[in-house]
Order: structure tokens, then sequence, then C-alpha cells
């Protein structure tokens, strides 16, 4: 196999074992929306004027529970 | 309409582990703990690595903390009655004022990725919460689709890893902090992991 993919597989196994799995998504990733009522600075994509990230984190929110 | 499933680029899953990181110090320093995030935090379970075991440290922290004094520590930290101990900028730390030339070029940055920030938000776009929040949305896609790890490196490389491991160190060990302190070293950690990350992928 090309060295590549042995760096992008080693770089996974890096991450896997670095220890962030520390349960946020488990306990309640939606205290953390970017879209949530906190005044957390809240980004804003300018070529959807606005709201699609919102979207856009609740479909990932939706599709992150493991 | 450009929601065509078989054009997303999947997220695999230790992404998303570091895109959640991302936003949980995003979260952190970005606002005061409400009550959700509190109890958010005395449930995380870190593991027996040194990020896991320094997350475990701030969750018993937080057991023993109330929502008022988490709150009087931010504000102590970042807001202060003139300015808070430490001044969380880009800007700032690289040049000893706010709004210099590495927040025009994070501007111009943001700008090339289609990212502006949001009308009520009062702070320059280089708050350490912005730049973290900006690299969640990288990885996941928040902006667009998801960024390149190249791309990822290039945005981690310019604005982050040239001063962020400097002020998880301040704060660290800053007078005012005890919950953040911990926030602080978890950061510091991050940062490494980040950083020995990208360079498995060059």
């Amino acid at each position: 196999m090309s060295n590549k993919k042995s760096e992008s597989s080693s770089r996974r196994d890096f991450i896997k074992t670095a220890g962030l799995g520390v349960g946020v998504a488990a306990v309640a990733s939606g205290v953390l929306s970017a879209g949530g009522a906190v005044a957390a600075p809240v980004l804003k994509n300018e070529k959807t004027v606005g709201y699609r990230e919102t979207e856009h984190v609740k479909q990932y929110y939706e599709s992150a529970k493991y | 309409m450009n929601s065509n499933l078989n054009t997303q680029t999947i997220v695999g899953e230790e992404e998303k582990l570091r895109a959640h990181f991302y936003l949980l110090m995003s979260r952190l320093l970005g606002a005061p703990v409400d009550g959700d995030l509190l109890s958010m935090i005395r449930n995380l379970k870190g593991d027996d690595t040194p990020i896991g075991l320094e997350v475990n440290a701030l969750s018993a922290l937080a057991q023993n903390i109330s929502i008022e004094a988490a709150t009087e520590e931010y504000e102590a930290l970042f807001i202060g009655v003139t300015q808070g101990e430490l001044i969380p900028f880009k800007s700032y730390y690289l040049t000893g004022f706010l709004n210099e030339k590495p927040l025009a070029e994070l501007r111009a940055h943001m700008d090339e990725l289609g990212i502006e920030k949001s009308d009520n938000v009062a702070e320059p776009d280089d708050h350490i919460a912005f730049l973290l929040e900006m690299m969640h949305g990288l990885i996941v896609g928040t902006f667009d689709k998801p960024s390149t790890i190249s791309e990822q490196n290039r945005f981690f490389e310019n604005h982050i890893a040239c001063w962020a491991p400097k002020f998880f160190e301040d704060l660290e060990a800053a007078e005012s902090a005890h919950l953040f302190a911990s926030v602080g070293r978890i950061g510091k950690l991050f940062m490494e992991v980040e950083g020995e990350a990208f360079l498995m992928a060059a």
C-alpha cells in the first residue's frame, strides 16, 4: 500500500487513542449547538445568509449520535 | 438544493471526536457556563490518556462549583470591570494590540472560506472561541462541505497554533482560574494532539 494510506490510518489511530472521546455527544450535544441560544460566538455562512448552518448542525448532531 | 447525500463527504468517527472537542472548548471559552453546560461537564468521562485524565479532573471540579462561582470566574478571567485577566484574541497575543494585522489575515482567510461573523457578536473575529468554532465547522462542514485535512491544517497553523498554546498556558496559570485552570490544561494538551495529528497527515 502507498505511504499516503498508512499515514492517514496511523493518524486516525492516533486520534482515536488520544483521549478525545469524553462523552460530549452522548451527554448533551445540544448544549454545544452553535445555533443555540447561548451567547457563544455564532458564525454564519454569507453565501446562504444565516440559517443554513443551524440546519447543518442539527443534521450533524442527528447523525453523530453514537 | 444541494443536499444530495451522494455528494457529501463522509466525516469519519475520529474526525467527529475532534470536532466535538473543538466545540466543547469553544463553548467553554465563548460564554459563562449555564446550567446545561455545567451539568454536561459534570458528566464528562475521560479515559486514562493525559487529556482523558484532565477531563475527569475538570468534571470533578465542576461537581463542586456553583453556576454563580463559575460565572464569576469566567467574568474575572475574560470580562472584568474594564478588562479581564486574559485577553483571548489572536491579534493581542501576536502583537500586543487588538485588531492588528493578525486579525486582517484571519478575515481574509474567512472571506476565502465564505465565513463571516454573526451580526449580534461584538467581539473581533479572532477570539479563541470563534477560532475553535470555525475549526469545528471546517471539520464537519458547517459552512460548506467538510474541509480537507490540509485545509484544516492551514487554518490551524495560521490562526491557532501560533498563539493558542500560549493562551492556554496563561489560562492554566491565571490567578482567577480554578475550573478554568483545568480548561487551560485540557486546551494545551488538545493543541498538542492536533499538532501531532496534522504532522501525521502531512
